[in-house]
């Protein structure tokens, strides 16, 4: 069976590359920490000018097999140690070449690669704008069900419910048109309907690194990246047979408040995750399936949930490979808009008790890459994204909406010597949607970009790039955009980088914002569409330093400037009978300024790890000289770690300031009874963790409990947010 | 060891403060004083009933003065009550008036001059925000388990504010 499977999975390719059977042989070795020499599990290795690479296994060895003859250059990488290539290796057919690598240990954020901030992989050094990371280690520590709740975490980020907000940036637009771009493996990710994140379509389980951009994108990335962009980067499959089963179980505790007990039942969130992912030949395939059940500390806010997701990878050639993913979401959650009222925190209104929304969500992509020579390689990706959701009282369906994005781009990177690396490409998309909400409206664009790196003197390196975009939304005119980016790195020494960097960020409204028509929302006030939407724009200047100190202090600081001009806001305005209605304007003109510093430290030879994250904001609308609506003035992360052979102890502070402004409209049109109601955040999160891998039982066992002291905050105005929650969590690697 | 230390403390605080709490179970409503104008009282004949009005619609008209305090559920409310009246001939008289949490945008003193009870037979002698523009009143907003203080109205029964009929 397993045979026949791996048959099927094999012929889903078939090139022409196939039949030629050029001559192979094998690179093979092991990896090891310079300074203890144990070997190092899980470092990448990577043939430089193919798409062949691997991970070394438990025991610090990998092998690369299939290697046409050649001399090649090995890079070796992993988190917390410094890169090493390992130039001039013969290989020869039928040879096995065998190599063995120390690695030095370094400061982590040093030496991670990163591939967002100028569409290619580089160094974190070399990158001119502030790029946060969070791995996939991160998210399995914490336990995070879908990704929003990673970047909690994140210095500079801030999440108001599921509105993810980059310094500032975002505010919270009633969930439609983020102003932050999500990508999936480079790939635009926002829903084509409301222009929003949906989180729970993202693979979490299987996903790799996250990378957050700081700053408007737009000059690589297009619409949406005003205020920052957010790749998710998804696993490959391993080299060799593996199964991973993920079991946990939260139980929500009661609040402190008798007055917010609404069930006497122990309420759960649960969830199981197998996958299983193995190599035949030149075919990786990855396989999961997902099942989260929770019960909701909240009355009518539970939800079910099944995803299945694919990754096949599949390696023409040395130079040439296909990827194709796929996911799919089916989920069914109750509608808690907000609080019946503050002494009912935990209860939502009354017409939303009976209220549920039913969605289905899925996507499938590819990604062909081939190296033409060692300097110029390029890449062809494309997505579908579809969206299907119904929304129900009862057995009555009040709205559904259904959506589908197709996203096309190619992009080539050519090393022009000695100086210059020259990215370029294009894109194209298209979408649809029919709605009762938005009604039947088509979508389509186009764009084009080019980006030079050059190195202008030794230690001094400058990005240089312009992207046109072009879109027709339906019967509208067309509209068309055209952002530079610029940006310089110095190396002051070997340790110390100074960066600048400027970049302008722009986004279309989106379907939703520009025709949604209803007689009487939730809140009984009708909403009326605005065709003549203006596209929001916003321009960003950065300079940062980062800096190591002796070797095991690492400093990043960071000030920030952003305009933002046209924002679209939903308003209350007034007919003629003075009855209120909401549309979507553009209102506000914005000025964001502030600072960002992070302090990482490794205490008595690793034993002990502290990061620190502050953030400053200062967020003015100029067009009503007050604060933004939404916006934190201070966010602090604190994360420590203490390791003890294979336990590990971690706690996470999470500080946010108290929100000065809020939409006092929203409060008073919907209403929501105290809705402006508001405390700063204070979250403390406490988890211990066994891994007992390396003991030959692979099993690891993790105790989170979240909000450990079971403070009662709102993210969102009338959501009261998590309480106390207590999680146990197993994890098997077969 | 510090930092141990310090995030002990941390918690150790952070553990005391709840954050957000239940507010205490407080009737909804608004209260304050009323002032009438020395020597503006007018005849005792033309003083048949004095009420505080809270109105969620502004501006009204007769026929939704009738629907606002005859409807299921009112949206015009008065103080004591129907059948009863504000005294007469004081200086000031302060006031508790509770009703359903909503938006208030007319909150004001209503005179009845005649024993007829129509339109015509009302006028409205006093608004709270009268001072501030006479042509808009400040609304009194009141959420679940609160009670405003502060809601005064000044009466000078010489000079009218503007009627809303």
């Amino acid at each position: 069976m397993s045979f026949l499977l791996r048959y099927c999975l094999a012929g889903l390719f078939v090139f022409p590359s196939l039949l030629a059977q050029p001559s192979v042989g094998t690179i093979a070795g092991s990896v090891a920490d310079s300074a203890t020499g144990l070997p190092l599990a899980g470092a990448n290795v990577v043939l430089r000018g193919t798409v062949l690479g691997t991970a070394t296994n438990a025991s610090g060895e990998f092998r690369l097999n299939r290697v046409p003859s050649g001399v090649y250059s090995v890079v070796v990488s992993m988190v917390g140690y410094q890169r090493v290539i390992v130039s001039d290796i013969v290989v020869i057919d039928t040879g096995v070449q065998s190599i063995r690598v120390a690695l030095h240990p370094m400061m982590i954020q040093m030496e991670q690669v990163v591939v967002t901030a100028s569409r290619r992989e580089q160094s974190l050094q070399d990158v001119p704008v502030s790029v946060s990371t969070v791995t996939a280690e991160m998210i399995a520590a914490r336990n995070h069900i879908t990704l929003d709740d990673a970047l909690r975490y994140v210095p500079g980020v801030n999440l108001m419910q599921d509105q993810v907000n980059i310094r500032g940036s975002s505010g919270y637009s009633r969930g439609v048109g983020s102003r932050v771009l999500l990508l999936l493996d480079g790939l635009p990710f926002l829903t084509g309907d409301t222009g929003e994140i949906n989180w729970e379509v993202i693979p979490v389980h299987e996903v790799e690194r996250v990378e957050v951009v700081k700053g408007a994108g737009s000059a690589l990335y297009g619409s949406s990246a005003l205020g920052g962009v957010i790749n998710v980067l998804t696993r490959d499959a391993s080299d060799a047979p593996r199964i991973r089963a993920r079991v946990f179980s939260g139980l929500y505790d009661q609040p402190r408040f008798a007055e917010w007990e609404w069930s006497r039942q122990s309420r759960f969130n649960s969830g199981v995750m197998v996958s299983y992912s193995d190599k035949t030949g030149p075919l990786g395939y990855l396989m999961s399936v997902a099942r989260t059940v929770d019960e909701g500390y909240r009355q009518n806010d539970a939800y079910h949930r099944w995803s299945v997701y694919t990754k096949l990878k599949y390696d023409l050639s040395s130079s040439q490979s296909l990827t194709v993913s796929g996911n799919l979401l089916q989920r069914i959650h109750g509608n808690f808009f907000w609080w019946r009222n503050l002494r009912e925190a935990t209860r939502p209104a009354d017409d939303q008790l009976n209220g549920r929304v039913e969605s289905v969500r899925g996507n499938i992509g590819f990604s062909y890459r081939e190296f033409v020579s060692d300097r110029f390689f390029y890449s062809m990706k494309g997505i579908y994204f579809g969206n299907s959701w119904d929304d129900y009282t009862g057995t009555r369906r009040n709205y559904f909406s259904r959506s589908d994005l197709v996203s096309l781009e190619f992009q080539g990177t050519y090393e022009f010597p000695p100086r210059h690396i020259l990215t370029f490409g294009a894109a194209g998309n298209y979408d649809r949607v029919n709605a009762n909400l938005f009604g039947a409206h088509p979508g389509i664009g186009g764009a084009a970009y080019v980006q030079d790196e050059v190195e202008l003197l030794e230690r001094l390196k400058g990005t240089v790039g312009l992207r046109f975009d072009w879109q027709k939304v339906s019967a509208l005119p067309s509209t068309s955009e055209i952002h530079p980016k610029v940006g310089v790195v110095y190396s002051l020494d070997s340790e110390t980088r100074i960066r600048a960097s400027y970049g302008s960020g722009f986004r279309y409204p989106s379907i939703s914002e520009i025709y949604i028509e209803s007689p009487k929302n939730i809140s009984q006030v009708p909403i009326l569409p605005n065709p003549a939407l203006l596209v929001e724009k916003s321009s960003s200047m950065e300079v940062g330093a980062s800096s190591t100190l002796g070797s095991s202090i690492a400093v990043d600081a960071a000030v920030f400037s952003s305009s933002f001009t046209n924002l679209i806001e939903p308003g209350v305005a007034f007919n003629d009978a003075n009855e209120p209605y909401i549309r979507f304007d553009n209102v506000t003109k914005a000025r964001i300024q502030g600072m960002e510093l992070s302090v990482n430290i490794e205490w008595w030879k690793r034993l002990f790890s502290t990061n620190l994250g502050y953030t400053y904001i200062w967020p003015r609308d100029l067009t009503q000289q007050t604060m933004l609506q939404f916006r934190p003035q201070h966010i602090f992360y604190s994360s420590a770690t203490i390791s003890l052979g294979h336990l590990r102890l971690s706690t996470d502070v999470r500080y946010v300031s108290r929100i000065e402004r809020i939409d006092e409209n929203l409060v008073r049109f919907a209403p929501i009874p105290q809705g402006d109601e508001r405390v700063p955040i204070n979250v403390i999160d406490v988890r211990a963790s066994y891994d007992a891998v390396e003991l030959g039982v692979p099993l690891r066992v993790g105790l989170n409990v979240n909000n450990v002291a079971n403070y009662h905050y709102v993210e969102l105005i009338g959501n009261l947010a998590p309480v106390r929650t207590y999680f146990l969590i197993l994890e098997g690697i077969f | 060891m510090r930092i141990l230390l310090a995030l002990g403390c941390t918690v150790l605080v952070l553990s005391c403060e709840p954050g957000l709490s239940p507010p205490p179970n407080v009737e909804p409503g608004f209260g304050g004083t009323v002032y009438f104008e020395r020597s503006t009282w007018p005849p005792a004949d033309s003083l048949n009933n004095l009420w505080i009005f809270a109105s969620q619609v502004y501006p009204l008209d007769s026929v939704k003065i009738f629907a606002g305090l005859f409807s299921t559920p009112p949206t015009i409310f008065l103080y004591p009550g129907f059948t009863a009246s504000l005294p007469f001939f004081v200086d000031s008289l302060s006031y508790a008036f509770n009703l359903p949490a909503a938006t208030y945008q007319y909150v004001g003193v209503l005179q009845q001059f005649r024993e007829e009870i129509s339109v015509r037979s009302l006028k409205v002698v006093g608004v709270h925000g009268a001072g501030t523009n006479p042509s808009q009143p400040l609304e009194v907003r009141v959420d679940d388990f609160q009670f405003i203080h502060g809601v005064n109205i000044h009466v000078n029964f010489h000079k009218l504010p503007p009627q809303p009929f």
